[in-house]
């Protein structure tokens, strides 16, 4: 292993700090459950929602509890538009994995949670002929705004892309009951195609089958986006690269402020030199050209 | 909520004044850059960064935080640029700030941390430096603040070199923090800061691992309150050096139990994670509590405390 260098100077690494940020208290709108042991939570909070992101993400808190005591890093599901047109919410998609979201599962319209906002960089705006966005398990819930964002369906703070020739999501799961929003994303206009680990649901295999496919029918064109379990997200990105097809990939460290104070989420982050350094996946991330990224 | 302006929220610490008591702590505010858009800097007491070391490190392996019940382990491992490249590049942000700025720095040796002092000498932006005696997540990080013999040398050391003043960060991971307090102010400390985290550990007992990459961490948040209280306590009846209390710090009682407990201002570290504007609400109501107590100034009611309170 190369020698690290460290980098978390703000003069060159340009990290994406929370100066737009807002922390309320909201009540909760809805806390719908989606699949097995997945939820899809949402608040009202215009202004956060006015200038979020695809890629980006919040944090949430269980408001004034100690215990669990930090927030927990959501991603962007999508935004909340009212019968006037308004921007007024966002949604966020969550598995219960231990303590914090078993307990969230169990908050009901009305209950208030501790939010802050929006985080992180972003996908990349860049046009492309043909969006492949692969998920791995509850790494599907950033590609519900950008499919509509890259279909030309809505539009998420300030940014405005070009429409994609095409938009494909590869989704993988371990079982039927984990997949959660199939209809919704299919009714986004998406090319959708599902493996699970067991067979129960569409190709019996994994995610990485159906972006070779995918790919192998394209001839190897447009981008790829992904996110998923770090195994998943490596094997996506050495195929990537293997077919010369850009690739970004949405990282999920234990993180602890998400504001970029606390260092604690730091990714091996490849350099030009070929050393590689910590950088903090909540300000100089979430987003990340996947070839730069040493799993 | 409007401010009580009858309320002297000053701070004498040695030679260092503040306007106010309310400070975060080092590692956990960043550079101060990262919260510029969620809180005004402008009304902190002071901000301290995140220790600096003469040489640029990495940092420890992940998994550098876990959470436990009612607080987090962390051994980030002083991840730092170095002080060069913090004098370049962070302290031209200082200077344009209004805030007091405290300089957290931390050597291998005592030469280093003398070394480093002699570096900040006079660079404008800084109004005093910690030292970082207390780091339990490198090696050799709390021998200077384990031993009362060493933590003389190396606070005396910097004393005869900086030129601002000097507050030492104890560790709670001592069987007697009066001695080390009182070393600490003998040798010339302008304040004490305590307590940096309490060495802890978490295990995955089904992998028979710890969870965080360095194996162990140090403890931080409202578990470690009544320790830190405690420590600030036995600190104030061992020595007269002013005491900045830390530990699990989140809220408005929570400032002001640590003043009567003897600390003359309050470091609000791992809150800023989980509350990011937590010390703004703390301002907000600083001057009633204060004058809750009959008192007009932060100073009177600082030490007030009495044990076994008399009989009604």
């Amino acid at each position: 292993m190369t020698a690290p260098v460290t980098s978390h100077d703000a003069s060159h690494a340009q990290p994406h700090f929370a100066d737009g940020c807002q922390f309320a208290k909201v009540t909760v709108a809805a806390n719908d459950r989606l699949a097995r042991d997945t939820y899809r939570l949402r608040v009202t909070f215009p202004g956060l929602a006015r200038r979020i992101v695809p890629g980006q993400f919040v944090m949430v808190r269980l408001a004034g509890l100690n215990d669990p005591l930090l927030g927990r890093p959501l991603a962007l599901y999508d935004t909340v538009v009212d019968a006037a047109g308004q921007v007024t919410g966002v949604e966020v998609v969550y598995r219960v994995m231990g303590k914090a979201t078993a307990r969230l599962s169990q908050y009901q319209a009305g209950q208030s949670v501790e939010l802050w906002g929006p985080l992180g960089n972003a996908f990349s705006p860049a046009a492309t002929e043909h969006l492949i966005m692969v998920a791995g398990g509850i790494g599907h819930t950033p590609f519900m705004a950008l499919a509509k964002e890259f279909l030309g369906v809505r539009s998420y703070g300030q940014r405005r892309v070009e429409r994609a020739g095409r938009v494909t999501l590869c989704y993988g799961e371990r079982s039927a009951e984990y997949f959660a929003a199939v209809d919704a994303f299919r009714a986004t206009g998406l090319d959708v195609r599902l493996s699970s680990d067991d067979g129960s649901l569409g190709h019996h295999g994994r995610v990485t089958d159906l972006l070779r496919q995918v790919l192998d029918e394209n001839g190897n064109r447009g981008r790829v986006v992904c996110c998923g379990p770090e195994v998943m997200m490596a094997a996506v990105a050495r195929l990537a690269a293997e077919r010369s097809v850009p690739c970004q990939v949405s990282l999920e460290t234990p993180m602890a402020c998400g504001l970029g104070i606390c260092f604690s989420c730091v990714a091996k982050v490849r350099q030009a030199d070929g050393t590689y350094d910590y950088k903090r996946t909540c300000v100089e991330g979430p987003i990340f050209d996947a070839e730069k990224i040493e799993f | 909520m409007t401010a009580s302006p009858e309320i002297d929220l000053s701070v004498e610490l040695g030679r260092l004044r503040l306007a106010n008591p309310i400070l975060v702590a080092s590692g956990t505010f960043g550079y101060a850059r990262e919260m510029a858009g969620i809180v005004d800097l402008g009304r902190l007491g002071g901000i301290l960064p995140k220790t600096i070391t003469q040489q640029p490190r990495p940092g420890n392996a992940p998994w550098r935080t876990i959470e436990t019940t009612g607080g987090m382990l962390n051994s980030i491992g002083l991840d730092n640029d170095g002080i060069e490249a913090f004098v370049a590049h962070h302290l031209p942000y200082f200077v344009t700030l209004t805030t007091p700025i405290i300089v957290s720095i931390a050597g291998k040796t005592e030469d280093e941390f003398v070394e480093m002092a002699r570096r900040l000498r006079d660079l404008p932006g800084i109004a005093a430096l910690e030292l970082n005696v207390s780091c339990p997540n490198v090696s050799a990080g709390t021998d200077f603040g384990k031993d009362p013999v060493k933590c003389h040398h190396v606070v005396a050391g910097v004393r005869a070199v900086a030129t601002q003043p000097v507050i030492a960060k104890l560790t709670p991971n001592v069987s007697d923090i009066g001695t080390l307090a009182k070393a600490a102010g003998e040798a010339g400390a302008d304040a004490i800061s305590l307590i940096n985290t309490v060495l802890g550990m978490a295990v995955d007992w089904k992998k028979r691992r710890p969870l965080l990459g360095n194996g162990m961490g140090g403890l931080s948040g409202p578990a470690i309150k009544p320790i830190a209280l405690r420590m600030v306590y036995q600190a104030a009846q061992a020595t007269r050096t002013p005491l900045i209390g830390i530990g699990g710090i989140a809220t408005l009682d929570d400032c002001m139990e640590f003043f009567v407990a003897g600390a003359s201002a309050v470091q609000i570290g791992t809150a800023n994670f989980y509350n990011p504007t937590c010390t703004m609400t703390i301002l907000d109501g600083l001057p009633g509590a204060i004058a809750s107590l009959g008192a007009k100034s932060l100073h009177e009611i600082v030490g007030t405390l009495t044990l076994n309170p008399p009989k009604c």
